[in-house]
C-alpha cells in the first residue's frame, strides 16, 4: 500500500487527507512549517507530524503538496529529488519559469506530477464536459463561466491577499474556470482582462475576463472576490452550433432546510441551500481517487502537467491584460 | 385628444408588438388612440398587418404621411430608418424609430438633424428602459446603495433571427449591432454616463455555420465613471430554446451586488404539441409602457424619453465593437 | 366619476385604497368599527370618516366590503337594500347560507356584486388559465397548488396596532382558519382552472400553534375525472411565502414557483460584521398596471361600464365558500366529502 505524505495542513490540506483516509493508502503525515498544525492535523487524520521536509519524503511514496501557490516549486523539485510521485495544488506555480522547471525536473526523475484542478472532477462540470464531446452542442461557439465570492477573510495564514504570492483572484479562483474552458474548447489565442486587482481597492477583487480560443470560439469568464459573504456562486454556459447547456448553482437546490430564528422580533427563515452527493461522488474523493489509479496503473491522468502549466500562462497572460489594458498573445507569452 | 398614429413598415417584428399595444391603449385610455394606418414596401405583409389590427394598409408611405398624422413608428430595416425619418420628419410632428436608430453614425447624425430642423420629436425604441425590474435597479443605482460601482456585467442573448438582420447592407451587421445597444442604451442610462473604450471579441458565423455575418460578441468596455463591464451579444440560443432570450445585469458595487435578469418571470410550458419547453412570460409587458410613453408624449407636449442622440451614442458602441474586433485592439470612445 | 366607501380600514382596506386611487372613482372614504383605524385609513388616503354605515351608504354609489369574514355579511345587505353596487372581499362569507342570502338580496335589489377573489388576475395565474384555455396543455388532467406562509397570528408582521385587528383569525368559527383564509383562493383557481368538484378529502395538522390546524393538504376529484392536491399553510417560517402550482393534461404541463429565481435580487454587506453573510433579497417588481389589486379593481369598474360579467361571479364566490366548507368537514370527519350531498345538508 502506497504510504502518503501531505505537505501544508491548511483547508485543502485537510479536504485531501479528508478523502485520503477513505481511499487504500497508509497516510504517513504531515510536514508543515508551523509544526502545531502538523500535529493538529495528525491527530485528526492520522499518521504522524514530520519535523522536517525531508522526514517526511525519506517514509513516503506520495507527496501531496497542499500549500500556498509560491512554496509549490522548492517543494515539488525536492519531491522530485528524492525520487516521489507527486500530486501538486492549483495552480500548479506562481511563475511560468517555475512551472517549466517543475515539470522537467519531474521527467528526469521519471516520477509523475498530478495537478490538482479538481473542477474537471465536479459532476456538474464532468457532465457538461459528455455532453459536450458528445456532440450534442455541435461546434464550439462561445463559453461562459462564473466563480465568486467574498474576500478571503483576513487571519495570520492569510496568503490569499498578497497579490505577489497568490496572484490574486486571477490566479486562485479564476483558474479553476481557465483550465476547465480550455479543457473544453482547446488552447487559447488571446485573453483581455477588466478587473480590480491593480485597482485602488484593497478589500475586493473581481475581474472579467474575455477570451478568444485558437479554434475561433469565444469565451467570457469572471472570477470575483468580490461578493459579500455568504453568497459563493458558480456558472457554466456551453453554446455551441447545435446546442446550448447552462448551469448554474444558484438554481441547484435539490435540499432546502428552512429554519425559523430563535429570540429575534421579526423571525424569518433564511434557506441554507445543500447539494448533498454520495461520498463516492464527492469531487475531491473524485480527483484524489482518480490520481491514486493512474499512479498505480501508469496511464494518463484526466489532468496533465501540460494543462498546469498552460493554465499557469493563460492566467499570467491574463494579468498581463490588466496590467497593459490591452490584448495578450497567450501562446506567445513567455512573461512572468 | 385623439391621437393618430401611423406605422411605417413592418420588417421589424416588434411592429406587431407595437401595434398590439396601440390597440390596448386604444382600448383603455381617456386619451383616444387611433392607429390611423400601415405602409409597408412588402404589401403582402403590410395588408396582412393591417387586416390583424384592423385599420388601412397604404401602398406608399407618402400617401400614409399625408394621413395628418400625430406620430409615426418605423420599424423598417435598420438601413431604412434614415430615409423614412428623412420623409416623416416634415409632416409629422413625433417619431419613434427602431433600434438601433441606423447603421452609421452619419445616417443617425442626418435624422437627428433633420427632425431638429422641423422641429419633429425623435424618440428611438429602448422598451428595455420599461422593464419594471430595470427600473427598479435604476432606483436602487440612483439611491447610492451599492456605493462605489465597481463593475457590471451584462448579457443580452438571443436566437438568429435571419432574414434582413444578417443582411450587412440592410442591417450593418449582425448580433452586435443587433443586441449591443439596449444594455449600453440603459448603463447610459443609469449613470448619465459614457462609454469611454470598447475592446470587442467577435464571432462570424459561429453559432450559425455558413450565416455570413457576425452571430456572437463580447465587448469589454470602460465607463466614464470608472466602472468596466462586459456585454454578451451573442445570438446563442438555439431554436429549441425555451425563450427567445435574455437580459441580465449584475451590478457589482463596494457594498454589494444587485443581478436583474429582466425577463425572468415565466410559467415554464412543456407542451407534446410543440414537441419543447417555452416559457411563457407573465411579467409586464416592457413595449407597452413605451407605447404609452410615445403617447403620453404626444398629448403632452413634453420632449422624448429617450432621444436620437442616445440612439446615436448606443450605435457608436457597437459600430466601436466591430472597429475593435478588425483591429484587435481597444478603440476608444468616442470615434 | 362613481363615489366608493370602504367597509373595514384594516390592511385589505388600505390595499384596495391605494388602488381606487389610482382608478377615475372618488374614493368618498371609510367606516370601521375601530374609528381610529378609519381615521387612519383617512390621514393616509384622503376622504372622510363614517360615523356609521349608513352613512356611507348614502355618500357611495360602491361600498368596498374589506371587513373580517363575519363582518361582510351584513355591510352587502346593507348595501343592497340601498340600491349600491358592492366589491366583497374574498371569503364571500362564513358559511355558504349567509352567501346565498347576499347574492339573493343583490339580485333581487339589481345591483352588482363581485368577489375579490383576487388570484384569478395574478398574472402567473391569468397567463396559466389563458395556456390551459389555448388547449396547449390537451384535457384536463392535473392540478397542485402550494400556497404557505406565517400565519398572521405570528410574531408581529405590521407592527402592534395590527394584532387585536388580527385575533379575530385564531377564532376558527369567524375566520375559518388556514382553508377559508389561505386554501380558498386555490381552491377557487382550481374549479376555474377545471370545472366543479366531485368530492373531496382533507388532513388538517396543528404545526405553528394554530387550532384546530394550520397546515392541510387537501385532495380533489373533479367532475370531469381530473384530480387536484392543494397545500395550504399558515405553519411556514415568517419571510418564506410561497406559492407554486403545476396544471398538467394529457398534452402538455404548466409549472410556476414563486421561489424561482427573481428577476431582481440584491446582496449587500451587513452594516454590522464585514464577515456577517450577506442576504440576498429577491424582488419580483411590476407595473403598476400589473398589480393584481388595481387589476380586478379596474376590472369591477369595466364591467359595471359595460354591463359585462365579472370574472368572478357571485355564484363562483358561493362555490369557493361551499368548497371551502366541505374541506374543513372532510379534516372534521376524515372521510372524502362529496360536494352534492354536502351542499343538500346544509338546506
Amino acid at each position: 500500500m502506497k504510504q502518503v505524505g501531505i505537505i501544508g495542513a491548511g483547508l485543502t490540506g485537510a479536504m485531501h487527507a479528508e478523502r485520503w483516509t477513505q481511499l487504500p493508502v497508509e497516510l504517513a503525515g504531515f510536514y508543515v512549517r508551523t509544526a502545531e498544525r502538523a500535529q493538529a492535523a495528525a491527530q485528526r487524520y492520522g499518521g504522524c507530524a514530520f519535523s522536517s521536509l525531508e522526514a517526511l519524503l525519506a517514509e513516503v511514496d506520495v507527496v501531496d503538496v497542499c500549500t500556498p501557490t509560491s512554496s509549490h516549486k522548492e517543494l515539488v523539485l525536492a519531491a522530485a529529488a528524492a525520487g516521489k510521485d507527486i500530486i501538486c495544488e492549483k495552480p500548479l506555480a506562481r511563475r511560468l519559469g517555475e512551472a517549466k522547471e517543475m515539470i522537467a525536473a519531474c521527467k528526469a526523475a521519471g516520477v509523475r506530477l498530478l495537478v490538482g484542478h479538481v473542477v474537471r472532477f465536479f459532476p456538474e462540470y464532468a457532465r457538461a464536459k459528455e455532453i459536450l464531446d458528445s456532440g450534442r452542442l455541435g461546434r464550439p461557439g462561445v463559453i461562459r463561466t462564473v466563480r465568486g465570492g467574498n474576500f478571503p477573510a483576513p487571519d495570520a495564514h492569510n496568503w490569499y491577499a498578497d497579490f505577489e504570492q497568490s496572484g490574486g483572484v486571477i490566479m486562485d479562483m479564476l483558474i479553476h474556470d481557465i483550465d476547465y474552458v480550455r479543457w473544453c474548447f482547446g488552447d487559447v489565442a488571446t485573453v483581455f482582462a477588466r478587473g480590480l486587482t491593480f485597482s485602488d481597492v484593497l478589500d475586493a477583487d473581481h475581474v472579467l475576463l474575455t477570451v478568444r480560443f485558437q479554434n475561433g470560439a469565444i469565451g467570457h469568464l469572471e472570477g470575483s472576490w468580490a461578493y459579500p459573504p455568504g453568497n459563493f456562486r458558480t456558472r457554466l454556459e456551453i453554446a455551441g452550433d447545435e446546442g446550448l447547456l447552462e448551469v448554474d448553482s444558484l438554481d441547484t437546490l435539490p435540499l432546502s432546510v428552512t429554519l425559523k430564528q430563535e429570540g429575534t422580533e421579526m423571525a424569518a427563515g433564511v434557506p441554507v441551500p445543500e447539494s448533498p452527493m454520495h461520498p463516492n461522488d464527492d469531487p475531491y474523493y473524485r480527483e484524489i481517487a482518480h490520481f491514486l489509479a493512474c499512479l498505480e496503473s501508469g496511464n494518463d491522468s484526466l489532468v496533465s502537467p501540460q494543462d498546469g502549466l498552460e493554465a499557469v500562462r493563460i492566467a499570467l497572460a491574463a494579468i498581463e491584460s490588466l496590467r497593459t489594458g490591452g490584448p495578450v498573445d497567450v501562446a506567445a507569452f513567455d512573461g512572468e | 385628444m385623439n391621437v393618430k398614429i401611423g406605422m411605417l413598415s413592418y420588417a421589424h417584428m416588434h411592429a406587431y408588438s407595437y401595434a398590439a399595444c396601440l390597440k390596448q391603449i386604444a382600448d383603455a385610455s381617456s386619451v383616444g388612440v387611433e392607429l390611423v394606418g400601415i405602409a409597408d414596401d412588402n404589401p403582402v405583409r403590410g395588408q396582412e398587418a393591417a387586416s390583424q389590427f384592423d385599420t388601412r394598409f397604404f401602398l406608399s408611405a407618402e400617401t400614409l404621411l399625408e394621413q395628418k398624422l400625430d406620430g409615426i413608428i418605423i420599424c423598417a430595416e435598420n438601413a431604412r430608418h434614415r430615409p423614412l425619418t428623412e420623409m416623416a420628419a416634415p409632416r409629422t410632428p413625433h417619431i419613434l424609430c427602431e433600434k438601433p436608430i441606423a447603421t452609421t453614425l452619419a445616417d443617425a447624425q442626418a435624422m437627428i438633424d433633420v427632425c431638429a430642423t422641423h422641429g419633429t420629436k425623435l424618440q428611438i425604441a429602448f422598451p428595455v428602459r420599461f422593464s419594471p425590474p430595470v427600473q427598479q435597479l435604476k432606483a436602487i443605482l440612483d439611491e447610492g446603495t451599492l456605493g462605489r460601482i465597481y463593475s457590471v456585467k451584462t448579457t443580452n442573448h438571443g436566437r438568429m433571427p435571419g432574414g434582413w438582420f444578417v443582411d450587412q447592407a440592410l442591417a450593418g451587421g449582425g448580433a452586435v449591432i443587433d443586441h449591443s445597444v439596449h444594455v449600453i442604451d440603459l448603463l447610459r442610462w443609469f449613470w448619465n454616463t459614457e462609454i469611454t473604450e470598447v475592446y470587442a471579441e467577435v464571432g462570424h458565423s459561429l453559432l450559425h455555420p455558413d450565416l455570413g455575418i457576425d452571430d456572437a460578441g463580447l465587448l469589454s468596455f470602460k465607463l466614464a465613471i470608472g466602472a468596466y463591464g462586459t456585454l454578451d451579444t451573442s445570438w446563442s440560443r438555439p431554436e429549441s430554446y425555451p425563450t427567445w432570450g435574455d437580459v441580465r445585469l449584475e451590478v457589482l458595487g463596494e457594498r454589494g451586488i444587485v443581478r436583474v435578469d429582466a425577463f425572468n418571470q415565466n410559467l415554464a410550458l412543456y407542451s407534446d404539441q410543440t414537441g419543447k419547453g417555452q416559457w411563457v412570460h407573465w411579467g409586464s409587458n416592457p413595449d407597452l409602457s413605451l407605447i404609452q410613453d410615445f403617447v403620453d408624449m404626444i398629448a403632452t407636449g413634453r420632449e422624448p424619453f429617450i432621444t436620437g442622440y442616445d440612439g446615436l451614442k448606443a450605435l457608436e458602441v457597437a459600430l466601436a465593437a466591430y472597429r475593435s474586433a478588425e483591429r484587435g485592439e481597444p478603440v476608444s470612445l468616442p470615434l | 366619476m362613481r363615489r366608493v366607501g370602504i367597509v373595514g380600514a384594516g390592511l385589505i382596506g388600505t390595499w384596495h385604497a391605494a388602488r381606487w386611487k389610482q382608478l377615475p372613482v372618488e374614493l368618498v372614504g371609510f367606516y370601521d368599527i375601530v374609528p381610529e383605524m378609519a381615521t387612519e385609513a383617512v390621514a393616509k388616503f384622503g376622504g372622510r370618516l363614517f360615523d356609521s354605515l349608513d352613512d356611507l351608504l348614502a355618500a357611495v354609489d360602491v361600498m368596498d366590503v374589506c371587513s373580517p369574514t363575519p363582518h361582510h355579511n351584513m355591510p352587502v345587505l346593507a348595501a343592497a337594500a340601498a340600491g349600491k353596487d358592492i366589491v366583497c372581499e374574498k371569503p364571500l362569507a362564513r358559511r355558504p347560507g349567509e352567501a346565498k342570502e347576499m347574492i339573493a338580496a343583490c339580485q333581487a335589489a339589481g345591483v352588482r356584486l363581485f368577489v375579490a377573489q383576487v388570484v384569478r388576475f395574478f398574472r402567473q395565474f391569468s397567463q396559466a388559465k389563458a395556456v390551459l384555455d389555448s388547449g396547449a396543455l390537451g384535457r384536463p388532467g392535473f392540478i397542485r397548488t402550494v400556497r404557505g406562509g406565517a400565519s398572521p397570528l405570528s410574531p408581529p408582521l405590521v407592527g402592534t396596532k395590527g394584532e387585536s385587528r388580527r385575533a379575530w383569525f385564531a377564532d376558527f368559527e369567524q375566520s375559518g382558519g388556514v382553508i377559508m383564509d389561505v386554501s380558498i383562493h386555490d381552491l377557487d383557481f382550481a374549479r376555474w382552472c377545471f370545472g366543479d368538484v366531485e368530492r373531496v378529502f382533507a388532513r388538517g395538522l396543528t404545526f405553528a400553534g394554530v387550532e384546530p390546524y394550520d397546515h392541510a393538504l387537501i385532495t380533489l376529484r373533479f367532475k370531469n375525472g381530473a384530480i387536484g392536491h392543494v397545500e395550504g399553510s399558515w405553519a411556514y417560517p415568517p419571510g418564506r411565502f410561497r406559492t407554486r402550482f403545476e396544471i398538467a393534461g394529457d398534452q402538455g404541463l404548466l409549472e410556476f414557483d414563486s421561489l424561482a429565481p427573481a428577476p431582481l435580487t440584491m446582496i449587500l454587506r451587513s452594516d454590522e460584521s464585514p464577515q456577517a453573510p450577506g442576504i440576498p433579497r429577491p424582488h419580483s417588481p411590476l407595473s403598476p398596471r400589473d398589480d393584481p389589486y388595481f387589476l380586478e379593481l379596474a376590472h369591477f369598474l369595466n364591467c359595471l361600464e359595460s354591463g359585462d360579467a365579472f370574472l368572478v361571479s357571485p355564484q363562483d364566490g358561493l362555490e369557493a365558500v361551499t368548497l371551502s366548507l366541505a374541506t374543513i368537514e372532510s379534516i372534521r370527519i376524515g372521510r372524502p366529502v362529496y360536494l352534492e350531498e354536502f351542499e343538500e345538508s346544509l338546506v
